[in-house]
């Protein structure tokens, strides 16, 4: 059980724990979806609402889960919530649903959600595993709206759509695309390195004990080998 | 064992319950999400008909409309909006027509075309307003006839659309059609297979002839008329006795008609004359080769150009009696109108001294030249074959 003050659990994700700079989850939807600060935000909200979602079910089914049926039960879990978000946003919110396109259902598959759920919400209570929801959710909704600020202002000369005078006409424009969105990832976690010096959660803090994949592995992976040694 | 059961169970009654969430979250949105998209597809369509409301789509198989068709909605307000799929030039071309409750065209757009030109994203506009009664009398673009030609008709075929959904009727038949009807009219005997015939000798009153391929007889254009016969020339429609008695005196010379091909190795002909005929009425027949584009008049440049080929036949006094293109590979769109009736037709009944008086091909000059110098020549081989030059 986690002893942190619902404060400590609330505020890590956003920095200390930042899903996306520190524990390098989610990698793919970050990538994929920060060309505009729009799509940014959308998916940022989608994720955090399914993970809100996720982590209170889980938490509050975490003693009937069978512990060898966790993951599949995990996994229905959030898909089913995924599949809520589509459908509402589809209905709702056409526009934004066009534009994440394939990565919306992705979202089932995003490891920071299934990450928490196995890291957190499973060994939690309902109330703190919401908290570290929505600590997460806007850990994760930051993190792509900063990549996506700058990946849009400099690369296509807009924030939110809308032209900024001289950088629409000078543009960055390897910054919209795959390279560019790596290069800007790899520098902002090195600037959250900087910022946490020494603050910012361990590695091996979350390695093998939180690691999603922990109970398939076995301590058959590098990572672990390296700790046993 | 039971530990296996309560693992079964437990993730039985969470799919079950989130299967359950899936359906009712699927009937609030569904229906929602089924409006936003009959409203996104509706937009699609005030592209051509900027105040319509409320679209429906027609179901095609209830009515007998033109084949291009392939959607087709109608509106409150008793609008139309036709989808068609028409041929241009390059391949196929999809056309969208708006068509107001008064039977004018709104709005008609290009939706997916392959022409080379470019003329389809634009000639739509010069359709607004448009009727059934005016289409006809607007403008191809010259230069991209095949082009405008096919919006022009696909507009057409729109507007007779609306007049059908309307509860009216139309001829929506083609040129092609309306001739194939009325041959088969005629001389039903010929089942539906005719062709052509070269016409080698002065007719009256005739402006067309089309043999029957099965050999069952001739039917004769005359005016508006169209007279079927049999083979040996007896008049088989019911005609006036003036005209039957005209169609059997053309039938005749039509059937004792015998081509003699002329020897031509004793003569200097121009290069243009490949091969003569004479008629037992002392008409002549000449297969000609005429300078297209490629050529540029009388001159080889142009390796891979070709000829046109041209069939005529003349009196012996040198008037046009009937004109054909055999061949031709000219720029399509363009000298390739040479193989168009309405082109070679005009030199029918001209002279040496009148063949100068037609309408040249717009655009493709070096075609028309070239086309005429070869017409000049037969009036020059006739002299020669008589001996007078």
């Amino acid at each position: 059980m986690n002893k942190e003050s619902n404060m400590t659990v609330l505020l890590k994700g956003i920095l200390r724990e930042n899903p996306v700079f520190v524990l390098i989850l989610g990698t793919c939807p970050t990538l994929a979806t920060t060309t505009t600060v729009k799509g940014a935000f959308a998916m940022g909200l989608a994720a955090a609402a399914v993970l809100i979602c996720s982590n209170a079910v889980v938490s509050l089914l975490r003693k009937i889960i069978p512990d060898s049926m966790r993951i599949p039960c995990y996994i229905v879990i959030i898909a089913g919530f995924v599949t809520i978000v589509q459908m509402i946003m589809h209905a709702f919110l056409p526009e934004l649903y066009e534009l994440l396109g394939v990565y919306l259902a992705l979202i089932t598959v995003n490891c920071i959600i299934l990450g928490r759920a196995e890291m957190f919400a499973g060994k939690n209570t309902v109330g703190k595993s919401i908290l570290d929801g929505i600590g997460m959710g806007l850990g994760f909704t930051i993190a792509m709206l900063a990549m996506a600020t700058i990946r849009e202002v400099f690369g296509a000369g807009t924030f939110f759509g809308i032209e900024i005078p001289f950088l629409s006409t000078h543009t960055i424009d390897i910054l919209i695309k795959a390279p560019g969105g790596l290069m800007v990832y790899g520098l902002l976690i090195a600037v959250v390195n900087i910022i946490t010096k020494g603050k910012a959660i361990k590695k091996k803090e979350f390695s093998c004990a939180g690691c999603p994949s922990a109970g398939i592995c076995n301590g058959g992976c590098a990572t672990a080998e390296k700790e046993a040694e | 064992m039971k530990k296996n059961i309560t693992s079964i169970l437990a993730l039985t009654v969470i799919c079950s319950v989130v299967a359950v969430l899936l359906a009712v979250t699927n009937a609030i949105t569904a229906p929602i999400i089924e409006k936003n998209a009959a409203a996104a597809a509706d937009e699609a369509l005030l592209v051509v008909l900027p105040e319509g409301e409320g679209f429906t789509p027609v179901d095609l198989t209830t009515y007998e409309l033109p084949a291009t068709v392939t959607e087709a909605f109608t509106e409150n307000n008793g609008g139309v909006v036709v989808k068609l799929k028409t041929s241009g030039y390059g391949s196929d071309m999809v056309v969208m027509v708006g068509i107001k409750a008064d039977g004018s065209v709104s709005g008609a757009v290009c939706l997916s075309s392959n022409e080379t030109l470019g003329y389809e994203k634009t000639y739509g506009e010069s359709t607004v307003g448009m009727t059934a009664d005016t289409i006809d009398s607007l403008d191809t673009i010259a230069g991209a006839t095949k082009t405008t030609e096919a919006y022009k008709n696909a507009v057409k075929d729109a507007l007779n659309t609306a007049v059908i959904l309307g509860g009216g009727s139309v001829d929506i038949r083609d040129e092609a059609q309306i001739l194939a009807d009325n041959l088969s009219a005629a001389l039903p005997a010929g089942e539906g297979a005719f062709e052509k015939v070269f016409i080698t000798e002065v007719l009256t009153d005739v402006s067309a002839v089309y043999k029957a391929t099965n050999g069952s007889g001739y039917v004769f254009v005359s005016g508006e008329t169209f007279v079927g016969t049999d083979a040996q020339g007896t008049v088989v429609s019911q005609v006036d006795a003036t005209l039957s008695a005209t169609i059997a005196a053309n039938a005749q010379l039509i059937i004792n008609s015998e081509l003699t091909e002329v020897d031509l190795s004793g003569y200097e002909m121009p290069k243009q004359i490949e091969k003569a005929y004479t008629t037992a009425t002392g008409n002549y027949v000449f297969e000609l080769k005429a300078a297209g584009f490629g050529i540029n008049g009388d001159e080889y440049y142009y390796p891979s150009g070709e000829h046109i080929k041209i069939k005529m036949s003349l009196t012996a006094d040198g008037t046009i009696i009937y004109c054909e293109t055999t061949y031709q590979n000219e720029s399509e769109g363009i000298g390739s109108a040479c193989a168009d009736e309405a082109f070679y037709s005009q030199f029918n009944g001209k002279t040496a001294e009148t063949y100068g008086d037609i309408d040249a091909i717009a655009g493709a000059t070096i075609t028309t030249n070239g086309y005429k110098t070869a017409v000049s020549k037969t009036f020059e081989a006739i002299k020669i074959l008589k001996g007078e030059v």
